[in-house]
């Protein structure tokens, strides 16, 4: 999976890919926006992660630009304008997602997955970890070969754990992802949902993977 | 008061004082050439009286008209003085009285003395004041008339330029795309006006956007380092045998992160609000609203054994920004939800004039009006900004909607009216 990340910040693309390299994409970094046409032109991303505001031109225009030229490379804007403009905007003119900054990498990163899950490029709808198999167009999930039962939001979390493998993730984001970050700061009603879905995953025969980190969060790993 | 009717009032009183004044000078002088010229009159006649005593030695024969009388008393008494006067005397033949100006004189006939009194009506200046009178009511009457007519069909058109600035300053917004358009007028004032809003609109439009974009630059700014720091974080804490004390310490600047990111964009909407940023509006279905964010707490009221009752009459359009009802919405109901107990209860009622939300909780502290403050906050135990009920003050007094706040029964009430 190729992951092109056009960002003037530099600190903030390298951290981006530093977290997805962790994740089996291979990433590539744009600067400006010379640059970034430049990379656009010349190959094909499963995703791009596109900020508006570059130096040299803006984002929308690069956007435009593929989607000009019929590239069928998913985008996912994440921009620090915060505005709905820009959001409608982005949208209209055909990205995928629109993310605001300061956004959690692991909430990044379930986005790219959603994207390229749903570009369908590896042709397969089906999230496979372990004996977990996801089936993200239905919205099913087998372990071992068996349905298992989960509510909404425990689907949610287990799809956001899978898209983070083996990554730390905050209470935070953990919240801000299944309610949106107006219940930020209550981290404790994300506790039932986490015990009632290690408790389903357990029960269906599986091994615990939802890792309690001290103090910072969660990790679904082996 | 207009300032048409204040100025009328003003020209009437005056006018009618002055035209009241000035009839009474023309009174006096009148009455006083009047009196002047029947003085004269009544010496001519003395002459003639005088005269005729003269030349026939004896008197003449008295006369007692209305118009005119002379009158010989005999008298003893010689001294008799020359003297004008006016007198009032009763007529028989009319039956009235009558003022009249008389003339008395001493006259000798035969060695006798005689009182002569010659008199003259002066019926003639009554007429005349009375005339005064009539033409100064006429002339008060004709300018009130002059006035009404004025002010009718002249000053209204006159003044039309100038409600029609009014007018389009009344409708002027700031955030608007078209600028005022002014009728053009040939009055000096009038112009110079327009000349002056046209430049002050023109200043408020471009401090708007100048304002407006320092707000979206200001996100940007705080937003993109907030956005390294939080990475920079997260990659951290995916770090390998991290100490507990490193580990708190992560926990610790993550969170104060995502306080001081939610502080800025709580203060970026508080702002955008308040410049009036949002303002497309449509008719906004708050049944539909409320049962996607309420199905998205549903799971999670159910973890805390939060029983919700829902009265909400469907549809129900309010016309507002669909982002703001948004806003609002989530607000309200995460309140009530934050601050809610386990096993605790909410009650979500809405029609078409009201929404309220109540929720149980523990019993508040300060006065509750202080909550639609902004940086109020009940206890320092939870992260919740205090930001989120100015936001819905805010929200609420853009669309002139009332917002009201009750505690009763271990019951916390907000109230929207719209």
């Amino acid at each position: 999976m190729k992951i092109l990340i056009i960002e003037d910040e530099k600190e903030l693309s390298e951290s981006i890919a530093a977290y997805l390299k962790g994740q089996n994409y291979i990433c590539e970094i744009a600067a400006d926006f010379n640059k970034a046409i430049e990379k656009t032109e010349l190959y094909d991303y499963d995703c791009i992660l596109l900020d508006i505001t570059l130096p040299g031109g803006s984002g929308l225009e690069i956007l435009k630009e593929l989607k000009a030229n019929n590239k069928l490379d998913g985008v996912l804007i994440i921009s620090a304008k915060n505005s709905l403009d820009d959001k409608v905007t982005g949208l209209t003119l055909g990205a995928d997602d629109y993310l605001a900054k300061p956004f959690h990498l692991s909430e990044l990163s379930a986005r790219v997955a959603a994207i390229i899950r749903r570009k369908n490029f590896d042709g397969s709808d089906i999230l496979n970890f372990q004996n977990i198999s996801i089936d993200t167009r239905a919205k099913t999930v087998l372990v071992n070969d068996k349905p298992l039962e989960l509510t909404k939001k425990e689907y949610e979390l287990l799809l956001y754990f899978i898209s983070n493998k083996k990554k730390v993730i905050s209470k935070n984001a953990i919240a801000e992802h299944l309610w949106g970050d107006d219940m930020q700061g209550n981290n404790d009603f994300i506790y039932t949902h986490i015990k009632n879905l290690r408790k389903k995953l357990m029960e269906a025969g599986d091994a615990d993977y939802i890792k309690s980190v001290y103090g910072m969060g969660y990790k679904f790993s082996v | 008061m207009k300032l048409l009717a204040k100025y009328n009032r003003v020209n009437v009183v005056a006018t009618i004082i002055v035209l009241l004044l000035s009839a009474v000078i023309y009174y006096f002088f009148i009455e006083k050439t009047l009196v002047y010229q029947l003085d004269k009159n009544l010496v001519v006649e003395e002459k003639e009286i005088k005269d005729y005593i003269i030349e026939n030695n004896a008197l003449p024969e008295p006369s007692y008209s209305k118009d005119e009388q002379e009158v010989y008393t005999s008298v003893t008494d010689k001294n008799v003085k020359r003297s004008f006067s006016s007198v009032e005397l009763y007529n028989k033949d009319h039956d009235e009285n009558i003022d009249y100006r008389q003339l008395e004189f001493p006259v000798t006939v035969n060695g006798k003395f005689y009182k002569a009194d010659v008199r003259k009506s002066q019926e003639e200046t009554e007429d005349v004041v009375q005339l005064i009178l009539k033409i100064t009511l006429t002339i008060v009457l004709l300018l009130l008339a002059i006035l009404f007519i004025i002010n009718r069909f002249v000053l209204s058109k006159l003044w039309k330029p100038f409600n029609s600035t009014l007018e389009q300053i009344k409708q002027f917004n700031v955030s608007g795309k078209d600028n005022i358009h002014f009728e053009p007028s040939n009055i000096n004032e009038f112009t110079e006006l327009n000349a002056a809003v046209n430049v002050m609109t023109k200043k408020a439009i471009g401090d708007y956007n100048e304002i407006k974009s320092f707000t979206e630059n200001a996100s940007h700014e705080i937003q993109t380092p907030l956005a390294i720091i939080r990475s920079k974080l997260e990659l951290l804490s995916q770090s390998e045998n991290l100490k507990e004390e490193q580990m708190n310490a992560i926990q610790s600047i993550s969170e104060t992160t995502s306080r001081l990111s939610k502080l800025n964009q709580s203060l970026i909407l508080l702002t955008k609000i308040d410049n009036r940023q949002f303002k497309e509006t449509e008719d906004v279905n708050l049944s539909v609203l409320l049962h996607r964010h309420l199905n998205n707490y549903e799971e999670l009221l159910n973890a805390k054994g939060i029983v919700t009752t829902k009265n909400i009459a469907e549809p129900v359009f309010v016309t507002m920004n669909e982002t703001l009802a948004e806003t609002l919405i989530v607000n309200l109901l995460t309140n009530a939800i934050k601050h809610n107990v386990e096993k605790g209860s909410i009650t979500i009622t809405l029609n078409e004039h009201a929404l309220s939300i109540s929720n149980t909780g523990k019993a508040l502290n300060e006065n509750p009006a202080i909550y639609f403050e902004r940086f109020k906050k009940e206890s320092a135990s939870n992260d919740s900004m205090g930001l989120g009920l100015s936001i819905v003050k805010k929200i609420c007094d853009t669309y002139h909607f009332t917002i009201s706040y009750t505690h009763q029964n271990m019951m916390h009430t907000v109230t929207v009216n719209f």
